[in-house]
């Protein structure tokens, strides 16, 4: 990996990785922010934030900055994650340097036009109001609403009341607090020379200073708790969430490789047992999420009414028979997989500017490649024990929504239900 | 980027293909079956999908739990699809791995099809049946093809309906793969960091003695009918429309402009719906998509929006797909300039080039180097879709919705 970086008097750290082997150039701006930015009242205003950015910058309204990046075949996108607002973009050769250019105008000068706001507002309405015809999403998001302390348990949603309230003084205010170079990354990688970025990236953003607010801290309260939400929907969706490690805390590797071994796509115990033993379902998986503050697994299945029972009792099944039964070729097998993905993943552009971007975030350094394998290898029989323990997988959270209420094994989940 | 292209044909009519380039980390491989649902009987339906399954389920000398185990270990990251009227198996890998996937992917093609796996593995595909049930876009898109291809095979479902699998016996399966896996129906594909005479010498080894026949496949040309349905779901919130006209093929010489075209009108973002429809807030999302086929194509217009506006929504996108030329130098040039971008991006990985490699020799029977491929697109001009108009008009559309009830 040929990496390097700089942070600019301002405080704007720039990430280069130079890559030989592609044509083609990506770039992450990570801003902080995000959607515990908003205020309790104002759920989904960051969301309409990070909108309104493509919607008018510097000299270019709505359409001529819309223009300006299909010409030179920029591929872009603005988002709002939990903590922190992207804008990235991929180009071919030197027109990555015009994608910097306009996102740069994006961030310091957007024109967050009155005119756009109304339609913009309308679209996330719909996106809130849809949840109900995507029962799968809407689980995930109910379970991330009650297992987490606010405000660490929002989505991308907002809130009905909190879009409409919202007007273009609260979106300049809010862009004018966080849209600051202090603690801002710029990741950068492709068919690029390290040197000739932190030129482009110096000129565009001189002048530019000051430090958004500090964010929120973090207390966690996990909660055992089973949740039914009544809905007529094809499938009975089952969604279970617990506690585990941060990122980059000791065991961190060991939570990773254990959800790899318990519930990766295709050689995980849990596709294992309900798919492809019992036939129970078509899609099944937990998954390690990580953060700086805590840590979440989470778990997956939908399927029918009838073997929804069944399968629950088979994923709690696993998740009680973990401790002590792990053993070395599925260890070896998860540690495989994980080595794998990271190769794979060094190939494409966008996925190393996003995850330079995202370990300098959560670490204020981007982890070789060589230093993960190392720490993978380390992960032992032993240390696997040591996490669960730490992180046992049950008792946990669990939402169902669909036909039926299920029964939830008292030894398990501590029977507080709620509606 | 040192690249090169190689391709063989066995004597058993099994098509090889590779491009090499010695520069990518990794190396993928794709065995391309030009087979799905359009090929199957009326009492088969579901029957490509359900095997593409199977395939996973165990061999003459795997089992199920082998050929699952064997992909952990070689950090695979392996997949299938099936189409209407493709089946694709296909692997990314690190190249130290490429030979032992090779040898892997090429035994789970001969599939045991063991009775109780296939009776296991029926309950995954009603479960996802079920699944698809519950997404709207989907049933929309399913429900309206049915419909507007009418009896040609052209609109039969890939999933099936639970009935249909649920009928399915492991020796209709048997009679259905004998008749559409010979391997002179098949292209077998690999990119990236490969070496070309180990491949090729493996494929000799691996799949020379499969056993070839003739495959067939009907071509029953359609009419572009002017329907209106609307589909009913309970307690559904948002309204979906889908409207259907004629296209190209994938064999047409005017996909290219068709192509442009489409991203002119009904692109995601910057496109002539997008100013219209999404940038206005009228619609959630609104497209254009150009449905190339073996032989046949259609042109689709997709919105989502409140259903109460669905009316002026569908108004709105007809107005803009009627007058599909209306549009000037610079909008075709931003056009083209975003095509051959993502015709770049999509390209410089392995596995993008597999599955446009491995399409390509399905459907045309030759390989296009990708400078060739943006060159072509560079060539379009207005005049060029004027021409492919006067043949699409996108005029007559059958229009189906999906709303509550």
């Amino acid at each position: 990996m040929t990496f390097f970086n700089k942070v600019l008097p301002n405080g704007l750290t720039i990430l280069v990785e130079e890559m030989e082997h592609v044509e083609s150039v990506s770039y992450e701006f990570s801003v902080p922010g995000g959607f515990i930015a908003d205020g309790e009242e104002r759920l989904g205003q960051a969301v309409l934030l990070a909108d309104v950015l493509c919607k008018g910058a510097g000299q270019y309204d709505s359409r001529q900055l819309s223009n300006e990046f299909d010409q030179y075949g920029i591929r872009h996108g603005e988002g709002c994650g939990l903590d922190r607002f992207t804008l990235a973009g991929s180009a071919v050769g030197a027109n990555y340097k015009k994608g910097l250019e306009l996102t740069s105008s994006m961030i310091r000068a957007p024109q967050i036009p009155e005119d756009d706001i109304g339609a913009l507002k309308s679209i996330l309405l719909q996106d809130l109001a849809s949840l109900r015809d995507n029962p799968a999403r809407r689980a995930m998001v109910e379970l991330t609403k009650r297992f987490h302390p606010a405000p660490f348990n929002r989505t991308s949603l907002g809130s009905q009341e909190g879009i409409e309230k919202t007007d273009r003084q609260q979106l300049a205010i809010l862009h004018s607090r966080y849209f600051r170079p202090q603690g801002s990354i710029v990741s950068v990688a492709g068919n690029v020379k390290a040197q000739e970025v932190f030129d482009v990236v110096e000129e565009l953003f001189e002048g530019w200073d000051g430090e958004a607010p500090s964010p929120v801290g973090y207390g966690l309260e996990p909660r055992e708790e089973y949740y039914h939400i009544d809905d007529d929907s094809a499938q009975l969706q089952i969604v279970m969430a617990n506690r585990s490690v941060p990122f980059g805390a000791p065991l961190y590797y060991e939570g990773k490789l254990v959800a790899s071994l318990l519930g990766s796509s295709m050689f995980g115990r849990l596709f294992m047992e309900v798919r492809e033993k019992r036939g129970l379902c078509y899609s099944v998986y937990a998954r390690h999420g990580s953060r700086k503050e805590y840590g979440t697994i989470t778990a997956y299945v939908g399927t029918t009414a009838d073997r929804a029972q069944e399968s629950l009792d088979v994923m709690l099944g696993e998740f009680r028979r973990l401790r002590g039964s792990i053993e070395e070729f599925e260890l070896e097998r998860a540690r495989t997989n994980l080595k794998a993905s990271l190769i794979m993943g060094e190939e494409a552009p966008s996925s190393r500017a996003s995850s330079n971007a995202s370990d300098w975030w959560l670490l204020s350094r981007v982890r070789p490649l060589v230093e993960i394998h190392d720490a993978i290898d380390r992960v032992s029989l032993e240390s696997i024990e040591s996490f669960l323990e730490q992180y046992p997988f049950t008792p946990c959270s669990i939402l169902t929504l669909g036909s039926k209420r299920l029964d939830v094994d008292g030894d398990v989940v501590a029977m507080e239900v709620k509606k | 980027m040192t690249q090169e292209f190689k391709t063989e044909t066995l004597g058993n009519g099994l098509k090889i293909i590779a491009e090499v380039n010695p520069a990518n980390v990794t190396s993928t491989i794709g065995f391309f079956v030009k087979t799905g649902a359009r090929d199957e009987q009326s009492e088969e339906s579901g029957i490509s999908h359900f095997l593409e399954h199977m395939m996973f389920k165990g061999t003459a000398t795997r089992s199920a739990l082998d050929i699952n185990m064997h992909l952990g270990a070689l950090g695979a990251h392996a997949n299938a699809f099936t189409s209407e009227e493709n089946t694709v198996y296909y692997s990314a890998v690190i190249p130290e791995k490429f030979s032992e996937m090779q040898e892997l992917l090429s035994d789970m093609l001969r599939p045991s099809l063991d009775p109780k796996e296939f009776d296991t593995e029926k309950k995954v595909i009603l479960e996802e049946i079920a699944l698809y049930q519950d997404r709207p876009h989907f049933y929309l898109i399913e429900q309206a093809s049915r419909d507007y291809f009418g009896s040609n095979p052209l609109g039969n479902s890939v999933l099936g309906t639970v009935d249909s699998v649920s009928a399915i016996s492991r020796e209709q399966m048997l009679g259905y793969f004998n008749r559409r896996y010979a391997p002179s129906n098949i292209t077998l594909v690999a990119t990236g960091k490969v070496c070309w005479d180990s491949f090729f010498e493996k494929a000799q080894e691996l799949c020379g003695d499969w056993a070839d026949h003739s495959v067939d496949r009907e071509y029953i040309s359609h009419t572009n009918p002017t329907v209106s349905r609307t589909f009913f779901k309970p307690k559904l919130v948002q309204g979906h429309a889908y409207l259907l006209s004629s296209g190209p093929s994938a064999q047409d010489k005017d996909r290219y402009p068709m192509a442009i075209l489409s991203t002119i009108l009904g692109e995601v973002a910057g496109s002539s719906l997008y100013w219209d429809l999404v940038h206005t807030g009228l619609a959630e999302s609104a497209s254009v998509d150009v449905d190339e086929r073996d032989g046949s194509g259609c042109m689709g217009v997709y919105v989502c929006c409140p259903q109460d506006r669905l009316d002026q929504v569908i108004g709105v996108a007809r107005k803009v797909v009627s007058t599909p030329t209306a549009f000037s130098e610079n909008d075709l040039e931003r056009a083209k300039a975003k095509v051959m971008s993502r015709v770049v991006m999509d390209g410089e990985l392995p596995m993008g080039r597999l599955m446009s490699l491995g399409m390509e020799w399905t459907y045309r029977k030759t390989s296009t180097p990708l400078q060739a491929k943006l060159e072509r697109i560079k060539m379009v001009s207005k005049k060029d879709i004027e021409r492919a108009v006067e043949r699409f008009p996108l005029q007559d559309w059958s229009e189906y919705r999906l709303v509550s009830g």
